[in-house]
């Protein structure tokens, strides 16, 4: 079943803003993306925290445009808009009725050009508050919510700035400064470290003409600091382990490992392995550890493509009430190290191929993921392109090619366990069962 | 570097908007009577098909509490065809998501898949959601599954606080007074007959309806539904559904405390019972609702968020079922903050029902109800989604049609009667999951209510045996 090609322009202002456009006319809906290339691999210690907040700041106004008023012009004219920081990227999104597209368009360039004007400080206190109670609504105040935070810790030096969550820290949060704000704008918001997607029913010229008229002006910054280098050995080197006691009524352990980074034809067919290892029900560990030997309550496995030295293969297993937690990690660990010996089957590889493709077929049909893809490869590829040949390296990954990449990367000496158990004290879900029964029988 | 200079200070203002109505659907009949939406979506070339049954958890007996949602999950674990891990094989194989899941109104199944396979598709649909076997072990497993994930549940705060606003809203012998899923002292005693026996009860074909969307050009649907299930015959044990009796337990507004010793925050919810779907005024409370908790500069995200800084995000909503499901306002916000999170909320609550809303935000909130209608549906999915949508309530085909101009013609006046009838601070139960230690003295200092601190989590509902 062949992906329709996405068909699209590209090419630069002379400030440098990088304008990509594909027209279809199919539905009166467009979409806008714009990445800038900073995220928070560009953080360093004691400024955790920081893309994410700054990336608040940016929907509190600009010069023509009021603190709260963003949403206020987005959403009364019928638009969703939204943002996201994370590792690599910060990027800022609209989905409009098409005949707005023009107003999209001027306000990103607004925020774009002129942040700084209505920059202030009770807004930045304001917007910290706010970013403080995500992170606790998002991990502080979750079971087992430290879970990725620790990850990136144990897989990462502390001088590779993949070693902090993107969340930050409260006390790098409490400590961001106006001025801290003002120079990460005016070092990272420029149209020459910025792609700017649209896509769906507008016209390429147009969308042309407008990007000039409003983004045509903003200066570009010619000092944008290179990020140092980011490479890594491509293995931890020792397994790491912590047992982490928390508020949770089931064990659960975690596993996370260095994976070749986003773009290497190598974490294709990492990305094929853990489809068959953990993809739904037809998998590897869902069979065993789920289904057949019913020793965990659930099981996941997947790869995040990173490009500063080394992407994160993450999983976790439920531990089901009355099993050792060793049991489930034994079998979790021997389904890792198998399909790391033997090739897997034809048809299981088939299978995640055509998965794959549809999974495909579903997210292009849509005009905001096109957006964000042509401005994501754009950005850390500088190969648009590679929307269109995506799905082809999947299909091109072989047998040999998955027993290969797991070999290599799912061992045991580039492996952080992370065993998530019940606070001390805490009755365990076995425990609590066994003393109602006892009670009852008393009554 | 930057100042207003670099860009344009004129705003844009709108092109003409592109015509846009909801896309029509073509009605058919099996020769069972089971009905067959056909949309066709030319450019879609991942069709998506649903089956629909206008029986829900609302239907279920009191005993069987849970089974519904379980036997939806049930049908993809054996078919007299298939084993389960078969079944999800020959899927994948056609590149197909089969899937099933039930709700409060209804127990949906369907697939996606490319247009070009839709027919050995609807194939293994028709097996999953006619030739269910319910194996023992598998139910036996998936009822563990149920039983370990309201553990999971309870330890997590924000799940926890939907579990203790409905125990506390709704009374005693209400169905929504607990999860669809059910809870244990029904869950428990679950087994593949009990399964059979409430999916049985829901087969009559002639009140099914297949919904299918995406571009469906050159393909006889029907043609290709027919021989699959154009020959299934009603269940003996074919039940009508039901209207559930739905019955308040708070008359008087307090406050519920369910203690998590050493919380950074408190998840709130403060409501009452709500509304069914079937309302004459509906689009008026979408409208309300919209302006007061919906929109990012809704009434309670501009007060507790963009203000106040109390939270990440707060919202209200009614959810509106077959019956009247919850009415809330929902809020997670930093612990020291709670009391006057409460307090403010409970003033836009107020407001709302005493004041008129002002012609700005009622324009605001119609504007972006009826500018994005036409992203909602983009593609075949929310299409399929939304029509089996009108099915399982019981609207007219053309309520999708009608919405915009519904929404368009609500005023002020209506806005305010909406509230008047349908929103009561007075009798609102505020249930927050927080630390009792810390939030209980402010809170009951700030007057909203009576207040109850409810420990037994923390403490266990078991009790030491004495030897």
């Amino acid at each position: 079943m062949p992906v329709p090609r996405v068909t699209f322009t590209d090419d630069r202002l002379a400030n440098g803003l990088r304008v990509i456009v594909a027209e279809d006319h199919l539905a009166p809906v467009v979409a806008v993306n714009i990445w800038y290339d900073v995220g928070s691999k560009h953080e360093v210690q004691g400024k955790t925290g920081f893309a994410h907040l700054f990336e608040h700041v940016m929907f509190q106004g600009s010069a023509h445009v009021a603190k709260g008023e963003h949403f206020a012009l987005i959403q009364g004219a019928g638009g969703t808009a939204n943002g996201t920081t994370w590792l690599d990227r910060t990027n800022y999104f609209e989905m409009m009725p098409s005949h707005q597209l023009e107003l999209a368009l001027w306000i990103e360039a607004d925020r774009m050009g002129t942040l700084l004007e209505a920059l202030s400080q009770e807004t930045l206190d304001n917007q910290r508050a706010v970013v403080k109670n995500e992170k606790r609504w998002s991990y502080d105040n979750r079971p087992y919510g430290t879970w990725n935070e620790k990850l990136q810790a144990h897989l990462f030096p502390p001088t590779h700035p993949y070693h902090h969550p993107t969340i930050g820290s409260m006390e790098d949060l409490d400590a961001a400064s106006l001025d801290d704000v003002r120079r990460f704008f005016q070092t990272y918001y420029a149209p020459n470290n910025a792609v700017l997607a649209v896509v769906g029913d507008c016209d390429d010229g147009q969308v042309r003409a407008w990007a000039d008229r409003y983004f045509g002006a903003i200066p570009a910054n010619p000092d944008i600091p290179p990020l140092g280098d980011l490479s890594l050995p491509p293995t931890l080197g020792a397994e790491v382990r912590e047992v982490v006691h928390d508020r949770v009524p089931l064990p659960r352990v975690y596993v996370g490992y260095r994976a070749p980074v986003f773009g290497d034809p190598d974490l294709d067919a990492l990305e094929i392995a853990t489809q068959i290892l953990a993809g739904g029900k037809g998998s590897r560990l869902h069979r065993r550890l789920v289904r057949d030997e019913r020793i965990a309550q659930d099981v996941a496995l997947f790869a995040y493509g990173f490009v500063g030295g080394a992407s994160i293969a993450a999983g976790w297993a439920t531990v089901r009430p009355g099993v050792p937690v060793e049991r489930v990690e034994a079998a979790f660990h021997e389904e890792l190290e198998r399909i790391g010996q033997e090739r897997v089957s034809d048809d299981e590889l088939a299978r995640a191929k055509a998965l794959i493709e549809t999974e495909e077929l579903g997210a292009l049909q849509r005009v905001d993921e096109r957006a964000d893809r042509l401005a994501m490869l754009a950005t850390l590829f500088d190969d648009p392109d590679l929307i269109n040949r995506m799905l082809a390296r999947y299909l091109a990954v072989t047998a040999d090619g998955v027993r290969d990449v797991s070999a290599a990367v799912l061992r045991p000496d580039n492996r952080v366990v992370l065993t998530y158990l019940p606070e001390e004290g805490e009755e365990s879900a076995t425990e609590g069962e066994e003393a109602a029964s006892e009670s009852e029988a008393a009554a | 570097m930057s100042g207003p200079s670099v860009v344009v200070a004129d705003r844009p203002a709108p092109a003409i908007p592109r015509p846009y109505t909801f896309p029509a659907f073509a009605r058919e009949r099996l020769s069972n009577g089971l009905t067959c939406l056909l949309v066709d979506l030319p450019g879609r070339p991942l069709v998506s098909a649903s089956l629909v049954m206008r029986r829900g958890a609302v239907d279920e007996a009191a005993g069987v509490g849970g089974a519904t949602v379980l036997a939806a999950r049930a049908l993809s674990e054996g078919t007299e065809r298939f084993g389960a891990v078969e079944l999800v094989e020959a899927a994948e194989r056609l590149g197909a998501s089969l899937h099933a899941d039930a709700g409060w109104d209804a127990t949906t199944a369907g697939v996606e898949v490319p247009a070009a396979r839709l027919g050995p598709a609807l194939e293994l649909l028709a097996e999953l959601v006619r030739r269910p076997t319910f194996p023992a072990a598998e139910v036996e497993r998936l009822r563990d599954e149920r039983l370990n994930d309201i553990l999971q549940a309870r330890a997590d705060p924000r799940r926890r606080a939907e579990e203790a606003f409905v125990e506390t809203i709704y009374e005693p012998g209400v169905p929504y007074r607990r999860p669809a899923g059910g809870l244990p002292e029904t869950v428990a005693g679950l087994d593949r007959d009990a399964l059979a026996a409430s999916y049985g009860a829901g087969i009559d074909p002639s009140l099914l309806t297949l919904v299918v969307g995406g571009d469906l050009a050159g393909m006889d649907v029907v043609g290709l539904a027919e021989p699959l299930f154009g020959d299934w015959a009603a269940s003996p044990s074919a039940e009508a559904s039901t209207e559930p009796r739905v019955a308040g337990a708070v008359s008087e507004r307090f406050v519920r405390i369910i203690h998590r010793p050493g919380a950074v925050q408190t998840e709130i919810r403060i409501g009452h019972v709500g509304l069914p779907r079937r309302i004459d005024d509906f689009h008026a409370v979408v409208v309300m609702t919209t302006l007061l908790g919906g929109l990012f500069n809704s009434r309670l995200n501009s007060k507790l968020r963009e203000e106040k800084g109390y939270t990440y995000g707060a919202s209200a909503s009614f959810d509106m079922r077959r019956g009247a499901g919850p009415f809330a306002a929902r809020a997670a916000v930093n612990t020291e903050a709670t009391a006057p999170a409460i307090v403010d909320t409970l003033a836009e609550l107020t407001k709302v029902v005493e004041e008129p809303v002002a012609d700005a935000e009622l324009v605001a909130a119609r504007d972006f109800l009826v500018g994005v209608f036409p992203l909602r549906f983009e593609t075949p999915g929310p299409v399929v989604g939304s029509i089996a949508g009108l099915v399982v309530q019981g609207l007219p085909d053309d309520e999708l049609q009608r919405y915009r101009p519904a929404v368009e013609a609500v005023g002020v006046d209506q806005v305010l009667a909406a509230a008047r009838a349908h929103i009561h601070p007075e009798r609102a139960a505020i249930v927050l999951v927080g630390d009792a230690d810390v939030i209980a003295a402010p809170v009951e200092a700030a007057g909203v209510g009576p207040v109850v601190v409810d420990r037994s989590d923390v403490e266990g509902a078991v009790r030491t045996v004495e030897a």
